[in-house]
């Protein structure tokens, strides 16, 4: 009789942070709880040798190079990115990899820090919103506009905003309008 | 860095039988696949002690997504009760600790073969359909990089064309399982061959569905409040089965999608196909405290 040996707390941990994740890209806009605060078990559950992460913070950096992802120095190599803060990006990732209409699975996942329920207030409508959701987030407006020049529809790239324990998704398929 | 902070102690098998690589890749790959509805994601597809083509891609996604308070319900053209959902449900609970259930309302994840539950379900749950064949442009392309450009062009002409020639041949649309259907007005994709009776259920639901093919190493997805518009002409609108006037045979209950029985002396009886419905309207009927939930189709009208 096979016994199932009980998830160890890595395997837990892994599979409640996707959960979160994959509920907070089902509901755009939904807020949705992680096991942990911080990008780290993000990292965790998605990343490895088969990942090229760029990441601006040195400890997740060398999380990161434990699991024998590549570490890329542009954000154009990256297919994850995890910034710890979004202020003042849109310079660095207008680089992103958005995928190309063939292959719209290229497109690269973003994983930020971003303050919720303050700073720019947005309109979500699109695949997994019930009409439209209006929130505040911590993202600015030219970082929207520069999210609508480059999301071209299969094209773009994917947001997982997270603010300590909370995380916010905004998949490419979600028309952000600036209030 | 040494050899042992690279590696993890030895242990007999891998919590829900996938190992983590293998689950952080089909984690990636759902994530992609709900961010572009519709879109079929290709991906490594795994071995599972169980042969290609028998349910392996909606069961590597449900092993995925387990954990011990995951209650797990899977259905094989309706019945919980078949050997491949049988064995497909116990071999998941077995590597995962997870509850087993044949009740649509108390499952949180719903393996699918070729049926949807006649039950609606919430936004709290998540249905994984085995699909044997993921791409809808297969019986008009078979060369698969065409097949992907003309998905990344959204040329769907000769779709349209296949449906065309079967009501200028028969006078009506004969696709019966597997209807092709845009989601989020892009992506045409193959609803996996559940009946033309269950495809409105996919829109605009609640719930989220997950798609996986193991053989053909794709999956796609359907979020919550997505549109699924089966491709129709304007003038001759969307068809489901003529199943609104069936009763079932043994449970009493009409309205819902129905198996055709071949009785002696021609002719045919019919019982429902989600045969768990069945089962509660029986123990209804008998007395015992059972709930039945809101069901999609009421006297056989389809009403989200």
């Amino acid at each position: 009789m096979l016994t199932v040996a009980p998830p160890d707390a890595i395997e837990m941990r892994a599979n409640a942070t996707f959960e979160a994740l994959m509920w907070a890209l089902s509901r755009p806009g939904d807020i949705r709880e992680l096991p942990e605060a911080g990008l780290a078990a993000i990292a965790e559950t998605l990343v490895d040798l088969e990942c090229t992460v760029f990441s601006d913070d040195p400890a997740l950096r060398a999380q990161i190079a434990a699991t024998g992802a590549l570490q890329a120095d542009d954000i154009s190599e990256a297919d994850h990115v995890f910034l710890s803060s979004l202020e003042g990006a849109e310079a660095r990732l207008v680089a992103l990899r958005c995928g190309s209409a063939l292959y719209p699975d290229d497109g690269a996942t973003l994983v930020a820090q971003v303050r919720h329920g303050v700073g720019q207030r947005v309109r979500l409508s699109g695949p997994g919103v019930d009409g439209f959701l209006e929130l505040s987030l911590g993202v600015s407006s030219g970082f929207w506009a520069m999210r609508a020049m480059l999301c071209a529809y299969p094209e773009g790239f994917d947001m997982l905003l997270v603010d300590g324990r909370s995380a916010i998704g905004i998949p490419r398929s979600t028309l952000v309008e600036v209030l | 860095m040494s050899l042992s902070s690279l590696t993890k102690p030895w242990s007999a098998t891998s919590y829900g039988f996938l190992d983590a690589s293998a689950k952080r890749e089909l984690r990636r790959k759902m994530l992609k696949a709900i961010a572009v509805p519709g879109c079929q994601m290709p991906y490594a597809s795994r071995e599972v002690p169980m042969a290609r083509g028998w349910g392996t891609g909606g069961l590597q996604v449900t092993l995925t997504l387990v954990n011990p308070t995951s209650v797990v319900k899977v259905i094989d053209q309706g019945a919980d009760d078949g050997v491949n959902a049988a064995s497909i449900r116990r071999f998941i609970s077995r590597v995962s600790g997870a509850g087993e259930t044949w009740d649509t309302l108390a499952a949180s994840i719903v393996q699918s073969r070729h049926r949807v539950p006649e039950e609606v379900m919430r936004e709290d749950q998540i249905l994984v359909l085995q699909v044997p064949n993921p791409e809808p442009l297969r019986g008009v392309e078979p060369n698969i990089s065409i097949a992907r450009q003309m998905h990344a062009d959204a040329d769907y002409g000769k779709l349209w064309l296949t449906l065309y020639e079967q009501i200028v041949r028969k006078g009506r649309i004969m696709q019966g399982a597997g209807y092709p259907s845009m989601v989020n007005g892009r992506h045409v994709m193959t609803p996996s061959p559940i009946p033309r009776w269950d495809v409105p259920k996919l829109n605009m639901a609640k719930h989220l569905t997950f798609l996986s093919a193991g053989r053909e190493k794709r999956l796609f997805a359907v979020p919550p409040f997505t549109r699924v518009e089966p491709l129709v002409f304007s003038d001759r609108p969307y068809q489901v089965e003529h199943h609104a006037d069936l009763t079932c045979r043994r449970s009493g209950v009409s309205g819902y999608f129905m198996n055709e029985l071949p009785v002696d002396g021609g002719g045919s009886a019919f019982e429902v196909s989600d045969s768990n419905l069945g089962i509660k309207a029986i123990q209804q009927a008998e007395g015992a405290p059972v709930e039945i939930g809101k069901t999609w189709y009421r006297n056989g009208e389809f009403s989200a």
